[in-house]
């Protein structure tokens, strides 16, 4: 009797082991829950020379405040470590007195299109013309981990005509 | 004091008069568009044809989101100047996971759901992820339209999960 059971026990356990095995197998191929704690680490440089070619640091999409306005900020830095602003696909509203401005991303004056009072903002220069690719230098000591925005800005009114936030590129 | 008058009057005129012009002026400027075409800056590049050809062009760029699996960095097409498609993802983190894949999908962006691609969405693939991190390269097969194919997705195939997309915008 008791040997019986004791045989029975073995074959419930033999059975267990042999489905249990491959059933835990199959699930560990399947989520392989090893990876969640293994990271698989890749550094592939760019697939073409960058040479002395300036390459984008920043970037960012314009979006229109009081003015429609569209197009693409990016921050260059130059083989020579000078970082320039560039628009692509630019188009706002053209306007007196219109400056091209670094601001703080995280400005609440950005909210408004009509800036109350001053707005920190680092100067770029005049915007050149309404539509089409420009380029800004930017001054060398600027500080781009503070002012992380763009903004298209008419000095007279305080109009915020457009700003883009920019990101890592 | 006829004569301060009349001087007063000259005065008042041509100030009326310079205001105007600064105020047509003004209107002038906003009917005209002024279209503006810098060229990009090459530093050297301009004279240097072989390095200029060896330059890849930017094309597209998007940030990649992820719900399911925090999935974070930048997708960018690159076109070398042989004319060969090259995604490349930097500053690329997703989670580990098996079976999981580069495609491109026929959407504007994807969810952060799994099973996202149940309703027949189109997809080029694109290779086996390399790695959940870091820098990395992928071809994109000659001929796929990328006014179509407009998002990454980082995916796995073995349960139809998104860990991660990025919606693909003109650079």
């Amino acid at each position: 009797m008791n040997k019986i059971t004791n045989s029975r026990l073995s074959r419930n356990k033999l059975a267990l082991i042999l489905i249990g095995i491959p059933v835990l197998g199959g699930a560990w191929w399947a989520f392989r829950p090893e990876k969640l704690f293994i990271n698989e680490k890749v550094n592939e440089a760019a697939p073409f020379t960058v040479g002395s070619e300036a390459q984008p640091v920043y970037t960012g999409k314009l979006e229109g405040k009081i003015h429609q306005t569209s197009g693409r900020a990016t921050i260059y830095k130059s083989a020579d470590g000078k970082h320039y602003l560039r628009l692509t696909d630019f188009m706002t509203a053209n306007g007196p007195d219109v400056h091209v401005v670094l601001v703080r991303a995280e400005d609440k004056a950005l909210e408004q299109e009509i800036v109350k009072g001053d707005l920190d903002h680092v100067e770029l220069g005049s915007l050149r013309g309404n539509q089409g690719d420009q380029n800004y230098d930017l001054p060398a000591a600027v500080d781009l981990n503070q002012y992380q925005a763009v903004a298209i800005y008419c000095e007279r009114f305080h109009a915020i005509f457009g700003v883009a936030r920019l990101e890592q590129f | 004091m006829v004569r301060t008058v009349k001087t007063g009057l000259v005065i008042a005129v041509v100030a009326t008069a310079f205001s105007l012009q600064a105020r047509l002026y003004a209107q002038d400027n906003m009917k005209q568009d002024g279209m503006k075409q810098d060229e990009m800056k090459h530093d050297k590049m301009q004279d240097d044809k072989m390095t200029h050809e060896s330059m890849a062009k930017t094309l597209f760029t998007g940030k990649f989101h992820g719900k399911v699996h925090a999935t974070s960095g930048r997708a960018t097409v690159y076109q070398e100047a042989d004319g060969k498609l090259v995604l490349r993802l930097t500053n690329f983190k997703t989670s580990n996971g098996p079976d999981v894949h580069v495609i491109l999908v026929a959407t504007k962006d994807a969810g952060d759901d799994a099973n996202f691609l149940k309703n027949n969405t189109e997809r080029v693939e694109l290779g086996k992820l390399k790695g959940n991190e870091g820098d990395q390269n992928y071809e994109i097969p000659a001929g796929t339209d990328l006014a179509k194919f407009q998002t990454v997705s980082v995916y796995c195939e073995r349960f139809n999960a998104n860990f991660g997309a990025a919606p693909l915008e003109k650079f």
